[in-house]
């Protein structure tokens, strides 16, 4: 009842820089080409709602289900009997931090929509991933 | 003449005037040749062997151009061109002769494939990416072998449909040819490998005649018989450097960009900042783009300028990560990997002979290599061995050395390995790479009619102008006389 996929990279980026990077609705559209804008409270909590609109597709209501600061933060969509469900992990790995992002879908329509848009979306992960990183690593030289 | 060689110059490299120089003036040397990188070190020594006086002038502070070399680790590893195969002649005569010895590229054992996320083995050529995905491969791999046989070595522009092929880049061909997305990322790895650029990015024509040029995609990218069969015991820069030694003292002079060359029928002034050599005839050895950073004057004809501007080239990135052994062997991998993740994208085991210590090259190039080579040290190096350590598992993460080096970032190359023409930049401007300009001829891998873009072309580009010099300096009639174009 679930297809998941995970990319993990290491990076020189601190957990909390990659912590500011994820929490800036501003910087979505940066780190993913598929995101036109995003929309939510930078203060993010677990069941807090936010707006996100891909390109192509109308905005979709995106909820917070995990977040654990400067360590993880997932959001869902819901789908007609799906759940997609966003991961983001960063932990730190010696001297370097270990960043990963990651797409599950869970539900009765989960292979489905794996095809539908999961796949899709798992072929980006390592340049989104690579991205967030780059952005982190500014918003630090900022 | 003296008018435009005393006033003070507009271009953009030089800002102080330039001393009156006629180049009819009795020339210092009988040929001065610009950029030392093989092919010009080629063209300078045969034209000595040949009786001529020559001077080279390079920009860096090294010989070689795109070959360099360096020691990691306690490793040797080649920062440029590093592979060469059985077809190439010349490289291979020119370094048996320099002394240069050679040793097979390594690949025993299985091949890993990062592929939509997992991990896979594999042997032989053909990559593990799914049956459906495999026969869309063989089917666009055949169409485009079938193409390329159409394009006559060194005249792309004869080839039937030359100016459709060259309106159209090799991704917008794929797109036509409905390639599957395994064809097309496949095809994105031979691109980037090849041109350090994206599909979408270079000439079809452009593609199909390189291709050619190798004779075949097997010659192109195998191993076992193809150009990345060997590579050298002491480095291919040593094999510039030896060639370097053998001109003598004083003929080679490094950190002299050349900013200006006055040119007429009977000889070339050549400005560096150090100051003037007039010669008979000039050899200019650079890439092609970096041709329009010399100021000729007379102005060279529209066509050569636009090539010079058209001709850019691609963004290839190497990086080295040695280790104590070859540890990778022990699980039966031969180090040779495919990735569709980056920014690594593909690694070859380049160990030394004796396997006394681990050798991994990654290539990032295209797209990958933009974003990577704006990253600091640390954090490209922290990329690269995540990538290995995904493939070879966590010991990739501990190497005794690391290097890399962004070609894109050479202030007298400007990227790497070779030009990577757009569309439209092939059919009627590829002539003029090798076409002489009055006493101006021209040199580099990119002008060889076999193997451009490899360091056998670049020697045999360099021989070709070394003859072409030859011929024309024992005729008795002088050089073309500027055309009034070229005169404006």
């Amino acid at each position: 009842m679930t297809w998941t996929r995970r990319h993990s990279q290491l990076t020189t980026a601190t957990t909390a820089q990659v912590w500011d990077r994820w929490t800036d609705p501003t910087t979505w559209q940066v780190d993913d080409p598929g995101v036109a804008w995003a929309q939510f409270d930078p203060a993010v909590r677990e069941g807090a709602t936010g707006t996100v609109k891909n390109h192509g597709t109308p905005p979709q209501r995106i909820t917070f289900t995990r977040v654990e600061h400067e360590r993880a933060m997932d959001f869902a969509i819901r789908l007609p009997l799906a759940t997609l469900t966003v991961t983001h992990d960063v932990e730190p790995d010696g001297e370097r931090t270990r960043l990963t992002h990651g797409v599950t879908i869970d539900g009765p329509l989960h292979r489905v929509y794996a095809m539908l848009v999961g796949r899709k979306l798992a072929r980006g992960l390592p340049a989104v991933v690579r991205t967030v990183a780059a952005g982190a690593l500014q918003g630090a030289a900022r | 003449m003296t008018s435009t060689a005393t006033r003070p110059t507009a271009g953009p490299h030089v800002d102080h005037p330039v001393p009156a120089v006629d180049p009819a003036d009795a020339p210092d040397v009988d040929v001065v040749v610009v950029g030392a990188g093989l092919s010009g070190l080629v063209a300078a020594r045969d034209l000595q062997q040949r009786g001529f006086t020559v001077r080279v002038l390079e920009a860096a502070d090294r010989v070689g151009g795109r070959v360099a070399s360096a020691t990691v680790g306690g490793a040797h590893v080649d920062l440029g061109g590093t592979f060469v195969g059985p077809e190439q002649e010349r490289i291979l005569a020119l370094a048996d002769e320099v002394g240069v010895r050679r040793y097979p590229t390594h690949e025993a054992g299985d091949n890993l494939l990062m592929w939509r996320g997992d991990l896979r083995r594999y042997r032989g050529l053909v990559p593990p990416v799914g049956p459906a995905a495999v026969l869309d491969l063989a089917r666009i791999r055949a169409a485009f072998e079938r193409l390329r046989r159409t394009v006559p070595v060194g005249r792309p522009w004869d080839a039937p449909n030359a100016a459709a092929l060259d309106a159209q880049t090799l991704g917008s061909w794929l797109h036509a040819r409905r390639a599957g997305p395994a064809s097309h990322d496949l095809m994105a790895v031979v691109c980037k490998t090849s041109w350090g650029c994206e599909p979408s990015e270079v000439s079809l024509l452009h593609v199909l005649h390189y291709v050619a040029q190798a004779g075949g995609l097997d010659a192109l990218l195998d191993t076992r018989d193809g150009a990345v069969e060997q590579h050298f015991v002491e480095g291919s820069h040593e094999v510039a450097a030896r060639v370097a030694d053998q001109l003598g003292a004083g003929v080679v002079r490094l950190g002299a960009p050349v900013l200006r060359v006055d040119w007429s029928s009977t000889g070339v002034a050549v400005h560096t900042d150090r100051g003037t050599t007039r010669a008979r005839r000039v050899v200019v050895a650079t890439p092609p783009a970096l041709r329009r950073r010399i100021r000729f004057v007379p102005a060279l004809p529209a066509p050569h300028r636009q090539m010079s501007q058209r001709w850019a080239p691609g963004i290839l990135s190497k990086a080295y990560a040695v280790y104590e052994r070859p540890f990778w062997r022990d699980a039966g991998l031969s180090g040779m990997t495919i990735s569709d993740e980056g920014p690594v994208f593909i690694t070859f085991d380049t160990s030394p002979a004796d396997a006394a210590r681990g050798v991994v090259l990654c290539f990032i190039g295209g797209d990958h290599a933009r974003a990577w080579d704006g990253l600091d040290p640390a954090e490209r190096r922290v990329r690269v061995l995540s990538a290995l350590a995904d493939h070879f598992g966590p010991q990739a993460l501990e190497p005794v050395g690391y290097t890399d080096q962004r070609w894109g970032e050479e202030e007298w190359l400007g990227g790497g390995p070779t030009a990577a023409p757009g569309p439209g930049a092939v059919a009627e401007l590829h002539a003029r790479l090798t076409e002489p300009v009055g006493p101006v001829h021209w040199a580099g891998t990119e002008t060889a009619r076999r193997w451009a873009g490899h360091m056998d072309g670049a020697v045999s580009a360099g021989e070709r102008a070394a003859r072409e010099v030859a011929a024309d300096l024992a005729s008795p009639a002088p050089a073309p006389t500027p055309s009034k174009e070229t005169r404006r």
